[in-house]
């Protein structure tokens, strides 16, 4: 395997990982199967869209053409990405979470409404922008190093940077803050919490927009290789969906392990000359079932030596 | 004495299924009270239904002249943490514990209050200095502790903030008789104050002479209440 594989398998890895974490986390602490991941993703990249848009000239104008004209570009993309996500999971909050998380069949309901608010806003966003694929400003701008005679591309390495940045702050956050210690408590015992007087209606908010945040990231890091398009999040969502399954829901270490073993596959796959891109799916899903099948709690019953 | 805790004609169970039938109780403040009944014959519901976490439940409960009870047939465990917050600790049947987490971080947990959360440090080292097996685990996993280790955090963690009433449920359930002495013990060592204890237990003799009142349960009634008891003489 040479080294561009290994980069592209990485930058593949990054955008899964950032999804499926989301998914995992989002399901074991507040137990909604948020089926608006696609959309979380789609609406942030539009949403960074339109900011960064409507500021690139203010920007050119108060800066020029300096890198700290870039860098502004940068953050003020990453920034709305992050903060329309946000927004948009606090939506789903109000949805799908505050209405019914207290009557029967929440887990399905949950399941249904958050369908509805994808199929309804990736409708909504065709409806107010088109089909037509946006662009976003590429922040790391265009080229490649060199290194040891491989050409890495800026926004793959910019991608596994900031996937890496991103991700670490949230473990960070769980591990060391005291709503992250609630959230963690939820997702291991919910009766437990409530015992602790941890309330899963307070807690709930900021866990859907820390996810709908990592979704927000996921999409401003992706718009860096690919546009923008009001279905762009369905792909991520169900790889993100399949991967959390695959690290045993709940798991956050499982779900980072998983998203590097199916980027890893899907580069592989990709480059064997024999079988090539169009049996990718094929090849990652079958994966996942193999394993799902031989360990149904996934990769996080390896890691996990510990007992109810 | 005020009444920690008036129960009236409760009744709770479990989607068709009833198990508690018209429960009345009263608990004054200081008192530490002795459930005692067979398997299955609705200690832990009663217990649960005090925090909401049983199916339904219908009937009065007067928590320090608030009532908490009412009729409800959904939504189990969704006032459970504004009444742990009013002043109800509990230490659950089967632990409840965080697998994932270490004893340190499972005592934060249970430190919720504002006050408790600003001297956490100190409550937990007077949690280690009650059970002192905990102070050598204090970053271990609670998934990987026994099950008397288990139990210690468990009530540990309930004994984090101050309380106006402590639910115990079954203390000596699955440990070995020597190490549930070790938890009892401690449980007695406990200044109650103004508050008071439920203890379901099964095991009488554990509670003899320690409780000041035993309040005997069967098929989802109340079935006689001794006052200072002492089962077996010379113990």
């Amino acid at each position: 395997m040479d080294l561009g594989l290994f980069v592209y398998a990485l930058n593949l890895a990054s955008i899964y990982a950032l999804m499926a974490i989301g998914v995992s986390i989002l399901w074991s602490s507040v137990g909604l199967l948020n089926m608006a991941h696609g959309a979380t993703f789609a609406v942030s990249g539009y949403g960074a869209w339109l900011v960064t848009g409507f500021m690139k000239p203010i920007i050119i104008a108060s800066f020029g053409k300096t890198a700290l004209a870039s860098f502004i570009m940068a953050s003020t993309l990453v920034g709305s990405a992050l903060i329309s996500g946000a927004i948009f999971g606090a939506i789903i909050y109000l949805l799908a979470f505050l209405p019914i998380h207290d009557k029967p069949n929440y887990a399905v309901r949950g399941l249904i409404i958050t369908l509805a608010i994808n199929i309804a806003s990736v409708q909504s966003l065709l409806y107010l922008f088109g089909p037509r694929n946006r662009g976003l400003p590429k922040i790391f701008g265009f080229g490649r190093w060199e290194v040891w005679g491989t050409k890495i591309r800026y926004d793959q390495a910019g991608t596994i940077i900031g996937a890496i940045i991103i991700l670490s702050l949230t473990l960070a956050w769980l591990r060391y803050s005291r709503r992250g210690l609630e959230v963690r408590a939820m997702m291991q015992n919910a009766e437990g919490a409530a015992y602790s007087g941890i309330s899963r209606k307070v807690t709930a908010l900021p866990v859907l927009m820390l996810t709908g945040a990592l979704a927000g990231m996921a999409a401003a890091l992706l718009s860096q290789t690919i546009f923008v398009s009001p279905t762009s999040g369905s792909v991520p969502h169900i790889m993100g969906v399949t991967i959390a399954l695959l690290g045993g829901l709940g798991s956050v270490p499982g779900a980072v392990i998983g998203a590097i073993l199916i980027g890893f596959l899907e580069a592989f796959i990709g480059s064997v000359p024999f079988l090539g891109q169009r049996y990718v799916m094929f090849a990652t899903f079958s994966f996942i079932i193999a394993v799902l099948v031989i360990r149904p709690r996934g990769i996080s019953g390896l890691l996990d030596d510990t007992r109810e | 004495m005020p009444d920690v805790l008036k129960i009236n004609k409760l009744s709770a169970g479990y989607g068709p299924l009833r198990v508690l039938h018209e429960v009345d109780l009263t608990v004054q403040s200081g008192e530490r009270i002795g459930l005692v009944g067979l398997n299955g014959h609705g200690k832990t519901t009663l217990l649960r239904a005090i925090t909401h976490m049983s199916g339904w439940q219908q009937g009065s409960i007067k928590f320090n002249d608030l009532e908490i009870g009412g009729s409800r047939s959904i939504g189990a465990g969704r006032r459970t943490p504004r009444l742990v917050r009013s002043g109800i600790a509990i230490a659950p049947q089967g632990d409840a514990i965080f697998p994932g987490l270490s004893v340190r971080k499972h005592l934060e947990c249970g430190a919720y209050t504002k006050l408790a959360w600003r001297e956490k440090n100190k409550r937990i080292d007077k949690v280690f200095d009650i059970f002192p097996p905990l102070r050598m685990l204090e970053h271990s996993l609670v998934g990987k502790l026994s099950g008397g280790e288990r139990r210690m955090v468990s009530i540990g963690r309930m004994l984090m903030v101050e309380a106006k009433l402590y639910l115990i449920d079954e203390p000596s359930l699955g440990l070995a008789p020597k190490i549930s002495h070790g938890v009892m013990e401690a449980l007695w060592a406990l200044p109650v104050n103004d508050a008071a204890m439920i203890i379901a237990e099964q095991n009488v003799n554990l509670l003899s002479g320690k409780v000041d009142r035993i309040v005997g349960m069967h098929a989802g009634r109340m079935r006689g209440e001794v006052g200072h008891v002492s089962l077996v003489s010379g113990d």
